[in-house]
C-alpha cells in the first residue's frame, strides 16, 4: 500500500549516506588494490592481481596472519574463562549487582587508546609499577614489552583487560534468562554445581557464546587501538598482527596499492568468518 | 538461623570478597595511573612505588592549559557533537522503517547491516585518506564526522530498531486511519515515545566517537587533532612527562564514566547489538 511505500524514502539519508562514505570507498580500495601507488609519486601503474600474489608469498603478511590468530585465540580463550567465572560470580551474588557491574565494566568503556595507557605505565621497563615492585623485592623481571615473546603475552592481556568486561556482560545477561525450573529440576535429581554448570547452564549458553565468539574473532581483525600504543607491532615485527601490517604498509611506507591489496584480503578472512556463524546469527538477531 | 542460611551467607561473603579483591586488582592501572596525576616527579618513580604523596593539581593545570589539550577536548566535542547530530536522525529514520517493515524484508537488511558493521576499519581507512587527500579535506572536521556517522549507521539503526520494536504498530494503523502520512506519524506519534532510546542511542554514538582512534589519526592534522590522537602521541614520549600524561588519560577518562553512570542500564542492550568498541 501506499503508505508502506512512503516508508522506503526513511531509508534514503542513511543508506546514501553509506553508499557514498563505505561502499565507494571500499569500491575504491578494490580499484586501488590493483596498482602499483606510492602515495606523493605521480604515476600509477596497473600491476593487477600482482600486489595480491606479492603478499601471499611474502613470509611478513603470513607472520602477521598467525599472530593475529594467536592473538585471537589467546585473548578468546582468557576472556572467556574468566568472563565466564565473573558472569557466574555475579549471577550467583544476591547484593551490590550493579556496583561490581560498573566497576568491572570500567576498562571495557573507557577510550582504548586511554586504557593501552594505563597498562603501558604498568609494564614499561624499569619504572613502571611491576617492574619497580619488583626491583623493591630484588627480582630481575624480563623487559616485558621488548622481549617478542612476552610481548605478545602483553598484548592478549591487554585485549583481555579491556574485552572480558564485555564477554562478562553477555554472558550474564544470557544466564539471567536461563530457565530457572530446569535448574531446580536438575538439583532435585541430585546434581551437584558443577554438573549443573557443565550439562544445564553451559550448553542453553551455546547460542550466545558463539555469537560472542564470532564477535571477538572478528574485533581482533580489526584490532588496533592497543597495538598501536602498547608495542607499535614490535619488538620487530613480534606483534605485527594483519591490522598494523596494514597500517605500516599504508601510512609509512605510503604503498596505498599493496596496503588495499591486504585489506581486502582481510574482508575477505572476516567475511569467511561471518559467512561461518551466520546461521546462528541469523537465528539469534530475531530477538534482541 | 538454620545451617542451610548460614551456607548461603558463608558462601554469599565469599563471593563478595572474591569479587571485591578481583575488581580491586583489574582496577590496579587505573588506580595507578589516577595516583601518579597528582605526583611530583620525586614521587613518580621511587622504588618500592610509593601510595602516600604530597598531591599536587599542577599537572592536571599543565596538561590541559600549557599543553593545549583544551583546543583537542574542543575538537572532540565538534566531533562528537557533529556526528551524533547526523547519526541519530538518519539512522532513527531508517530504524523505523525498519522496523514497520515485513520481517522478511527487514531481515536481509540488518544482517547487511551487521556485515558492513564489521567490516576492518584499516580497509576503510586508506581509501578515506587517498580520497581525502585528493578533495583537500585531511584536517578538516567534515571528513572526520562522516567517516564517522557512516561507521556509526549499523549500530545505531540495530538499536533504534529494536526500541522501535517495542511500540505497538496499532499506533502506527490508528494514525493511518486518522490520515497521518508515514512522516507524521514517525514525527508526532513515534518520537515521543521513542525518547528513551534516542537518548541512549545518542549516549552510545558520543562515546563511539569520543573514543575513536584509527580514522581521527589518519584524518586529521595539527588544527583537528582529537584527544585520543592527541594523548597517544603525547603518552609514549617521555618518562619525564607521565604526571602530565597521566593527568591528561584521567581527563580524558572522565566524562566516560560520568556517561557510563547513564547509559549503565542500557548496557546490555547496546552493547550486544553492536558492541561498542567502534
Amino acid at each position: 500500500m501506499r503508505w508502506q511505500r512512503g516508508l522506503w524514502l526513511f531509508l534514503v539519508p542513511s543508506f546514501g549516506l553509506m553508499t557514498v562514505v563505505l561502499l565507494w570507498p571500499l569500491g575504491y580500495a578494490v580499484y586501488l588494490s590493483t596498482f602499483d601507488y606510492h602515495l606523493g609519486s605521480p604515476g600509477m601503474r596497473f600491476v593487477g592481481l600482482a600486489n595480491y600474489t606479492q603478499l601471499l608469498s611474502e613470509t611478513r603478511f603470513w607472520q602477521s596472519l598467525w599472530t593475529t590468530i594467536g592473538i585471537a585465540l589467546g585473548s578468546v580463550a582468557v576472556e572467556f574463562g574468566l568472563g565466564f567465572a565473573l558472569a557466574l560470580a555475579l549471577y550467583r551474588l544476591t547484593f551490590s549487582t550493579r556496583v561490581f557491574m560498573i566497576l568491572l565494566f570500567l576498562p571495557h568503556i573507557i577510550t582504548p587508546v586511554v586504557a593501552t595507557l594505563f597498562l603501558k605505565w604498568i609494564l614499561t621497563s624499569n619504572w613502571g609499577l611491576l617492574d619497580a615492585t619488583l626491583a623493591t623485592f630484588n627480582i630481575n623481571p624480563p623487559d616485558w614489552l621488548g622481549n617478542p615473546v612476552w610481548a605478545r603475552i602483553c598484548v592478549v592481556l591487554a585485549d583481555a583487560w579491556i574485552f572480558t568486561p564485555f564477554v562478562m556482560l553477555v554472558l550474564y545477561a544470557a544466564l539471567q534468562t536461563l530457565d530457572q525450573a530446569q535448574i531446580e529440576a536438575a538439583k532435585i535429581d541430585g546434581a551437584g554445581g558443577w554438573r549443573i554448570i557443565r550439562h544445564v547452564v553451559l550448553p542453553s549458553l551455546v547460542p550466545v557464546i558463539v555469537f560472542t565468539v564470532s564477535v571477538r574473532l572478528m574485533d581482533v581483525f580489526r584490532f588496533f587501538d592497543t597495538i598501536y600504543v602498547l608495542t607499535g607491532g614490535g619488538p620487530g615485527t613480534a606483534t605485527e598482527t594483519i591490522t598494523m601490517y596494514t597500517y605500516q604498509l599504508g601510512f609509512q611506507l605510503l604503498q596505498v596499492g599493496k596496503a588495499s591489496a591486504l585489506g581486502i584480503i582481510t574482508l575477505v578472512i572476516v567475511a569467511a568468518i561471518i559467512a561461518t556463524f551466520s546461521s546462528v546469527l541469523q537465528r539469534g538477531y530475531g530477538r534482541n | 538461623m538454620n545451617s542451610g542460611q548460614a551456607t548461603r551467607v558463608r558462601n554469599q561473603t565469599l563471593l563478595f570478597i572474591g569479587l571485591a579483591v578481583f575488581t580491586v586488582l583489574n582496577l590496579v592501572p587505573l588506580i595507578w595511573a589516577a595516583l601518579t596525576s597528582f605526583k611530583n616527579p620525586a614521587d613518580a618513580f621511587t622504588v618500592p612505588p610509593t601510595i602516600i604523596f604530597e598531591p599536587t593539581f599542577e599537572y592536571h593545570r599543565q596538561v590541559w592549559l600549557e599543553r593545549g589539550f583544551v583546543h583537542y577536548l574542543i575538537n572532540s566535542l565538534i566531533v562528537s557533537a557533529g556526528t551524533v547530530l547526523i547519526s541519530v536522525p538518519i539512522g532513527s529514520l531508517a530504524a523505523y522503517a525498519l522496523s514497520r517493515m515485513p520481517q522478511r524484508r527487514a531481515s536481509p537488511i540488518l544482517f547487511a547491516l551487521f556485515t558492513i558493521r564489521m567490516f576492518p576499519h584499516m580497509l576503510l581507512a586508506i581509501p578515506f585518506f587517498v580520497m581525502g587527500s585528493f578533495l583537500n579535506m585531511i584536517d578538516t572536521y567534515p571528513l572526520l564526522i562522516m567517516a564517522l556517522v557512516a561507521i556509526n549507521q549499523p549500530f545505531t539503526i540495530w538499536l533504534m530498531y529494536s526500541f522501535f520494536l517495542d511500540i505497538p504498530r496499532e499506533l502506527d494503523e490508528a494514525a493511518a486511519i486518522d490520515g497521518c502520512s508515514p512522516w507524521q506519524t514517525f514525527r508526532i506519534v513515534i518520537l515521543p515515545l521513542a525518547r528513551p532510546g534516542l537518548t541512549v542511542a545518542a549516549l552510545f554514538s558520543l562515546l563511539l566517537s569520543y573514543n575513536e582512534f584509527l580514522f581521527a589519526l589518519v584524518l586529521t592534522g595539527i588544527r583537528t587533532k582529537t584527544l585520543p590522537v592527541a594523548i597517544a602521541s603525547f603518552g609514549g614520549e617521555d618518562v619525564s612527562d607521565w604526571s602530565i600524561s597521566a593527568a591528561g588519560a584521567i581527563g580524558i577518562m572522565l566524562p566516560i564514566v560520568l556517561i557510563m553512570i547513564f547509559v549503565q542500564r542500557h548496557l546490555v542492550r547496546g552493547l550486544t547489538i553492536g558492541a561498542v568498541k567502534g
